[in-house]
């Protein structure tokens, strides 16, 4: 918390500070007409006594209201979103502005008991915050294994309920993730909010041992994604921000796709420009409906594309049609004009779209989770660039390993015997995979 | 009209939105020649000009105060000029100076104007200011408070205590939309009013505050002639004149802030400016309510008494306050509907409660409005001033 802003001391509420770095939660007081003063004044705003002293308050408290921050604060409290902010009421009849830590978000209501617990600001400054007076309503434990284990349970909570994208396991035998973004009345553009819970999603889905495929989709009729979100862009005038944006959360989100250990396929319908295409180029699989649009529109602006786009495109496409892309600045390219060019996977007609899509994934997604996984590192690594021996000794590796992986052996063991009912299986397997 | 002692006679206003091409100087110029015209008078009969000031814009605020506007504009029978600031209650004060210069016999005319351009001010100074104006640098912004969060506690609190719930909320958002959708000057002029499901769709910001129930900060401004009620009055033209006024002052930090206290004062203060007024509440046909955020008004409903505690949040999602409705709320639709603009969103405020006495507020006129209750409050809610005009 080094980088935060400081509390702007006054002469005479130096003491406080003092205090809480020592974990001791002060109160000023009058001697004379005996008020506790809060904030801390020079002298005594009753009686204008400059008689004053300070006295220990207990530490408890009420939650008098809260709220949990999830949005528009300043840059430098980003990384603590979502936090929990409280107007509480000390037992020595003061209200100071707080947060509340070590709780869950839906464990806290009005009138909750909460007690003082000191948290660092930097080497110099301990701030006031309050937890919850009941331990069972605490996150955080003594020791700091437990703390971890806490921490990633309470990030869990903070992710129960996503606000801009939906995360939902289906399709058969649960083999399917879909992570759809989800602000269609803002073309499902990308706030700090969405790129938070995109790294999430990606990263909560790779526990999901059943799920081969992730399908990544727009919500609404009118757009996969449109990129950044105009209200992220006053924010990028600021150049540590605009680093940011591009550092922490376009790299992390990038990153959680293109390193998820699933097949990811991109859903692409309406627009899919700027950002929206970049996230899409982090993909495995590209598939769209025939009214769909592309483009690269950062250049307008003066910038380039900067979630990976200029970086991915060139190696997505002959070289000659990525640059015009990328200078062009155009946003109308169609499917058709993109698969031609060299990017997409596929393009239907619109009518057909849902139904070959879910088709093409429901063949994917009953491959065995760990081949999918393996071919998607190993083609990863390959057309990254190392030379083609190393391709050769990575494919033949992993394929060994996935031969003798336990899952497979389990299923090869009733082959064993047989090994004609091997190829008679074999042969079915090939005919559904079929698509004509 | 024994009470009243100061009337607007003309009004000048340019459209709230983001213009960046549209200058600050631009603004003045259109927004003070137009009340003046408004007014019938000639330019340089204005002998005062006391502006609201520009919150955020340090450049221009230093220009006003040093005197910049009556050279600009030619005022050259101007004898006086000050800028006064009291965050969102300034247009309030910049009345009652005008009255003061008015009054002492220094000036017949006063002009008041206002601007605000948000969208060229660069983004570190905007958060700059706002981030930390009304929020206590010790006590407060270092744990990551915001005027949102702040507003957020306050709904949160109301809620819990009225009953009020989510929807209700909203339909506040949905009230104050409607007006704006009407109104040429507002940001949301002719744009869909959102329902409810919408408001409650769009992201939270901080909870239980939705994105939709927040202010956008938008450009604007507009301007004032004001003149004795006496001459008014002879000059037989329509005019707003002020029967009443009261107010009171709170602190000015949320944390310090007494609830009770500020209830009772918002109460008393309204009150009292009706009774200077020789009015009670049924005599208002329009409660032109400055908030900023939705839920100071279904709070102000209750206070003073206009619903049955606990019931003001039906009384917008039954649509009683909205345009048709029996109480005529907010005309402009305050901040969520007008769009934020400092400082200018209490002279916006009124502006149209002149307009709409003047019979000049077209789609939105209130027919046969006599009695208009106007409110202002400043900083993060340090004061609150309620004032009652009425037409001759």
């Amino acid at each position: 918390m080094s980088q935060k802003p400081v509390p702007i001391m006054q002469p005479w509420t130096k003491a406080f500070w003092a205090g809480a770095k020592e974990g001791k939660l002060l109160v000023q007081h009058c001697r004379d007409c005996q008020a506790n003063i809060f904030f801390p004044k020079k002298v005594c705003p009753e009686c204008w006594s400059r008689n004053l002293t300070w006295i220990e308050a207990g530490g408890k408290a009420k939650v008098y209201s809260f709220t949990q921050m999830l949005d528009m604060v300043e840059p430098v409290f980003w990384e603590d979103l979502p936090y929990v902010i409280a107007f509480v009421d000390l037992e020595e009849g003061i209200r100071m502005t707080t947060r509340i830590v070590n709780c869950r978000m839906e464990d806290i209501c009005i009138g909750m008991d909460l007690e003082v617990v000191f948290q660092p600001l930097n080497d110099e400054i301990a701030m006031p915050c309050f937890q919850p007076a009941d331990p069972a309503l605490r996150l955080a434990a003594s020791s700091a294994d437990t703390e971890d284990a806490e921490d990633g349970k309470a990030e869990e909570e903070a992710f129960a309920g996503y606000q801009t994208i939906l995360y939902e396991i289906g399709g058969k035998d649960d083999t399917v993730c879909f992570i759809t973004l989800n602000r269609p009345d803002k073309f499902n553009a990308i706030n700090r909010q969405m790129a938070r819970e995109l790294i999430h999603a990606f990263r909560r889905v790779r526990e999901e041992a059943g799920v081969g495929v992730v399908v990544l989709a727009g919500a609404g009729e009118k757009a996969f994604c449109t990129g950044g979100d105009l209200e992220i862009f006053p924010s990028l005038a600021d150049h540590q921000s605009s680093l940011n944006w591009l550092a922490h959360e376009g790299l992390d989100v990038q990153r959680a796709i293109s390193g998820c250990e699933k097949v990811v396929v991109g859903k692409i319908h309406g627009h899919c420009l700027a950002g929206g295409l970049e996230i899409a180029l982090a993909c495995d699989l590209l598939y769209a409906g025939e009214s769909a649009r592309f483009g690269t529109t950062e250049i307008n602006m003066g910038v380039l594309p900067g979630w990976g786009g200029t970086a991915r495109l060139p190696r997505s496409m002959p070289v000659f049609r990525a640059r015009e892309m990328i200078f062009s600045g155009r946003k109308d390219y169609t499917a058709k004009e993109v698969y031609d060019m060299g990017l997409l996977t596929r393009v239907f007609p619109d009518q057909e779209f849902e139904a070959s899509f879910e088709r093409i994934v429901a063949n994917i997604a009953a491959k065995k989770p760990a081949a999918l996984r393996m071919g998607k590192e190993v083609m990863a690594r390959s057309v990254d660039g190392c030379d083609m021996e190393t391709a050769l000794a990575l494919e033949r590796n992993a394929i060994q390993w996935l031969t003798y992986a336990p899952d497979i052996q389990a299923m090869l063991e009733p082959f064993k015997a047989d090994p004609t009912r091997l190829t008679r299986q074999q042969k079915k397997d090939n005919m559904a995979s079929d698509q004509r | 009209m024994s009470h009243s002692k100061l009337a607007i006679i003309g009004i000048g206003e340019v459209p709230t939105g983001i213009y960046p091409d549209r200058s600050r100087w631009d603004i003045i110029y259109d927004t003070c020649i137009a009340a003046v015209n408004d007014a019938g008078i000639h330019k340089d009969e204005v002998e005062a000009v006391v502006t609201v000031a520009p919150q955020a814009q340090p450049e221009i605020y230093a220009e006003i105060s040093f005197g910049k506007i009556p050279e600009e504009l030619g005022l050259i029978g101007c004898r006086d000029v000050c800028v006064c600031n009291a965050g969102g209650a300034s247009t309030s004060n910049c009345l009652r100076l005008a009255e003061q210069l008015i009054e002492s016999g220094e000036a017949r005319y006063v002009l008041i104007p206002h601007l605000t351009v948000h969208s060229t001010i660069p983004i570190p100074d905007l958060i700059n200011f706002f981030a930390k104006a009304g929020i206590d640098r010790q006590w407060e912004y270092p744990f990551g408070q915001t005027y949102n969060g702040i507003i957020a506690m306050m709904t949160r609190r109301y809620m819990y205590e009225s009953g009020t719930t989510a929807e209700e909320m909203a339909s506040v958002v949905v009230s104050l939309r409607k007006w704006a959708a009407l109104d040429p000057n507002s940001i949301f002029y002719k744009k869909e009013v959102p329902t409810i499901e919408k408001v409650l769709a769009s992201g939270m910001v901080a909870s239980p505050l939705h994105k939709r129930e927040c202010n956008v900060l938008a450009d604007g401004g507009a301007a004032m002639v004001v003149t004795s009620a006496e001459n008014a009055r002879a000059r037989k033209a329509p005019a707003a004149y002020k029967l009443g006024e009261g107010s009171r002052y709170f602190s000015a930090f949320t944390t310090t802030r007494d609830s009770k206290k500020t209830e009772t004062g918002m109460h008393d203060a309204t009150f009292e400016a009706l009774a200077r007024a020789g009015l009670t509440t049924s005599d208002i046909d329009i409660w032109n309510v400055y908030l900023a955020y939705p839920v100071g008004h279904p709070l102000l409903m209750e206070l003073l008494g206009l619903c049955e505690p606990g019931q003001a949040g039906k009384m917008f999602m039954e649509g009683h306050t909205a345009p048709g409705g029996k109480l005529p709320w907010a005309t402009i639709g305050d901040a969520v509907g007008r769009g934020h603009t400092g400082s200018g969103v209490s002279m916006a405020t009124y502006v149209d409660t002149a307009r709409q006495l003047m019979g000049k507020a077209g789609e939105r006129q209130v027919p046969d409005v006599k009695y208009v209750y106007q409110c202002t409050s400043g900083g993060s809610g340090m004061n609150f001033i309620a004032s009652v005009w009425g037409r001759d």
